[in-house]
């Protein structure tokens, strides 16, 4: 079936909160890099940005004016090889996570919708299991394969979630139990792999709390890379997702065919949550929490909400990575719910008695 | 709701559907059984190390580490990171804590130095806060890179994704020392001895460690019986966790004296539930002490109090470092001490 172009509506004007959120992502970008175990000037840090970033052009002398104790080389591989990557990494992985949970919630007009629920993290989790049980005893093998064993884990899961909702018999109710159904079993079985492995459960603990610790210039590639088209494609379909908001009939009265949406949106928005997944392991409530904060600030047109998705999930994993660091932690999952719930409750009861899905309570 | 009819029904969703299943359980499954049946690792002796020249700089070793990775070294290397106590046991031992720039912690609010190491230890070692390189709950490049190590020796506990990144970025050889047997122990003295130049160090520790285990051995013969034992090292709400075949844990009751309950587990570091305890009835119970755990601690094990060990007063604590640590110490202190509690 052909579709149609649904209609446009004009965009909402009251756009300041995303613009509040880009100016406070901008504000994070400086600051993150200044935190960190190792007590790096300022001014230092900044000038090793410029010194890489220029290829030397600007701040020949990346260490200029400082008497440090240590050679400026430590401090260039510690700014630019570890706190940058690990920067610029949270917040590709927000924002991919934050889209993914923006249009999931959509596709199943459903609060509670977000890349976990699918039981995708779990896929991811049980992929890294395998990797861990199988090169446990090779660390650079592993380390190569734990993110795709990771990814191959998640888009699994996502496939047979797509397998389903392919099928006549498939509702959105149906879809999210499967979910449900599919998670549960997942964790059972790396439960029960890890109880026959011990010696690597404390690594597969570390990978489960989630972190942009390791984080590399290829990771970074990648994620933007599949975020970018990923991003793209999900915003494209951002009207059709309107309309569905308003009830399959009526989207499908309007050219939209609700199920081959689904199926599409479902795959995006896996995709990009493997990535994610595959390189910092399980970062959780992002990817709920973003889309709500958007519809309660912003708009509830879902060109905002997934385009302010993007936004606020790498603003939110970006406080959740600081606020890690300035603990001493390291692991960002646990701060994700730290940071996101006292906002999110705020938001959400500052906003009156609204539906987070827009509809009247 | 409804959705828009298809004409045809989707057998290709179907299949791919049982497919993935087919391939999900088939994959678990694998995992599991290489899980249940590969023995931890076994140590590969690697060639013997070219001799460094003197005053050849830079000079360099290959050795062959508990992982069997082979390994490229600087010879002699004047900054370590150590990133396990039971390396650190052995590099003190060697002589060589002037070495040792860094040391594993924990995160601050775990504890930090102390949660790797007891303050006997830190005291012994002059360790202090300083030296931390966190390894938990993640590793921290940024502390390693800032202590300039040109070598890293650490355990299994490291995660895969740092050590690449130490290699790969930091360009830092790791070599990884986690023996799974007692006998491991003694090889990973003599490969200390090989990158650090103290052959005769090692050497003479080395035999200190075998006359010590040969001892140990010979006075098997000499007890009247050779009573049943669970050693622990933590207990939870599921269990007692402790050694199965193959490790060095076990190897240590055996050599001890004892008989452990569950020398033929399969899983090298099992969790006992309960019912094996108590039906196993072992005449010895053996516990991991220090670091906050003591005797209160193993009492909230499900069982405990039914156990005849603990109602007939020979249930005992033990240094958790000579029970968990694979180091120098484990033979040299821990195995006696476990030889007086079983056969006092």
């Amino acid at each position: 079936m052909r579709e149609r172009k649904p209609p446009v509506a004009p965009l909402p004007r009251s756009l300041r909160w995303l613009w509040y959120l880009l100016a406070g992502l901008v504000g994070l970008l400086l600051v993150s890099p200044l935190i960190g175990p190792t007590d790096i000037p300022g001014l230092v840090v900044l000038q090793i940005v410029l010194h890489q970033l220029t290829q030397g052009l600007l701040a020949p002398n990346a260490c200029a004016g400082f008497a440090l104790a240590d050679p400026c080389a430590t401090y260039i591989t510690i700014v630019w090889e570890f706190r940058i990557p690990a920067v610029v990494l949270a917040i590709a992985v927000g924002a991919s996570l934050g889209i993914s949970g923006g249009s999931l919630q959509g596709v199943f007009r459903n609060p509670l919708a977000d890349p976990f629920l699918l039981g995708i993290s779990s896929g991811g989790t049980l992929g890294a299991v395998v990797a861990f049980l199988y090169f446990f005893d090779n660390p650079e093998l592993l380390n190569g394969l734990l993110p795709l064993f990771a990814f191959v884990g998640s888009l699994g899961t996502a496939l047979l979630i797509l397998a389903v909702a392919r099928t006549r018999a498939s509702s959105v109710e149906t879809l999210l139990l499967v979910g449900v159904a599919l998670s549960s079993f997942l964790s059972a079985m790396v439960a029960f792999l890890l109880l026959y492995h011990q010696q690597s459960s404390q690594q597969v603990y570390d990978w489960l709390l989630g972190s942009v610790a390791y984080a590399s210039w290829g990771q970074i590639d990648i994620t933007f890379a599949i975020l970018l088209v990923a991003s793209l494609l999900l915003i494209a379909h951002a009207r059709a997702l309107n309309l569905l908001q308003l009830g399959a009939d009526i989207a499908q009265s309007a050219g939209v065919d609700p199920r081959r949406l689904r199926v599409r949106l479902i795959f995006l928005a896996s995709i990009t949550t493997a990535v994610a997944v595959a390189f910092t392991g399980i970062i959780g409530f992002v990817g709920l929490v973003s889309p709500h904060i958007v519809r309660r600030l912003v708009s509830f047109d879902y060109r905002v909400v997934l385009a302010g998705s993007l936004v606020v999930g790498a603003v939110f994993l970006l406080v959740a990575w600081d606020a890690a660091l300035l603990v001493g932690v390291g692991t960002v999952g646990i701060f994700t719910a730290f940071a996101g719930v006292p906002f999110f409750l705020y938001v959400l009861f500052r906003r009156g008695r609204t539906s987070s899905m827009g509809g009247s309570e | 709701m409804s959705l828009t009819p298809k004409a045809a029904a989707p057998k290709v969703p179907v299949r791919t559907f049982s497919a993935a299943w087919v391939a999900v359980i088939a994959l678990v499954c694998a995992g599991g059984a290489a899980g249940a049946t590969a023995a931890y690792f076994t140590y590969a002796p690697g060639a013997a190390p070219a001799a460094c020249a003197p005053g050849s700089t830079p000079c360099f070793v290959n050795v062959t580490d508990d992982l069997g990775r082979a390994v490229t070294v600087p010879f002699d290397p004047a900054r370590v990171a150590v990133l396990s106590p039971n390396i650190m046991d052995a590099m003190f031992r060697l002589g060589l804590r002037s070495h040792v720039v860094g040391v594993d912690c924990y995160a601050p609010a775990f504890g930090g130095i102390s949660s790797d190491y007891s303050s006997d230890q830190i005291a012994l070692w002059n360790l202090s806060s300083a030296m931390c390189i966190q390894v938990g709950p993640t590793f921290s490049l940024e502390e390693l890179a800032n202590a300039t190590p040109s070598l890293v020796l650490a355990s299994t506990i490291i995660p895969a994704q740092a050590v690449s990144e130490i290699i790969a970025t930091l360009h830092i050889p790791v070599v990884i020392l986690q023996p799974s047997t007692l006998s491991g122990i003694l090889t990973d003295v003599g490969l200390l001895g090989e990158i650090f130049g103290v052959v005769p160090a090692a050497t003479a520790l080395t035999v200190q460690l075998a006359d010590e285990l040969a001892n140990a051995s010979s006075a098997l013969a000499q007890y009247p019986s050779i009573p049943t034992v669970l050693v622990t090292y933590s207990v939870d709400s599921n269990g007692y966790w402790t050694f199965g075949a193959g490790t060095f844990g076990t190897s240590l009751i055996v050599l001890g004296g004892g008989q452990s309950i569950s020398a033929n587990n399969s899983n090298p570091y099992p969790e006992l539930p309960p019912e094996t305890v108590l039906s196993a009835n072992p005449y010895w119970v053996i516990y991991g002490t220090g670091f906050g755990y003591n005797e209160s601690f193993y009492e909230s094990a499900p069982g405990w109090s039914s156990l005849s060990a603990v109602q007939n007063a020979r249930a005992v604590g033990l240094d958790s470092n000579y029970l968990t640590e694979p180091d120098p110490t484990m033979i040299l202190t821990g195995l006696p001490d476990l030889i007086a509690i079983l056969h006092p």
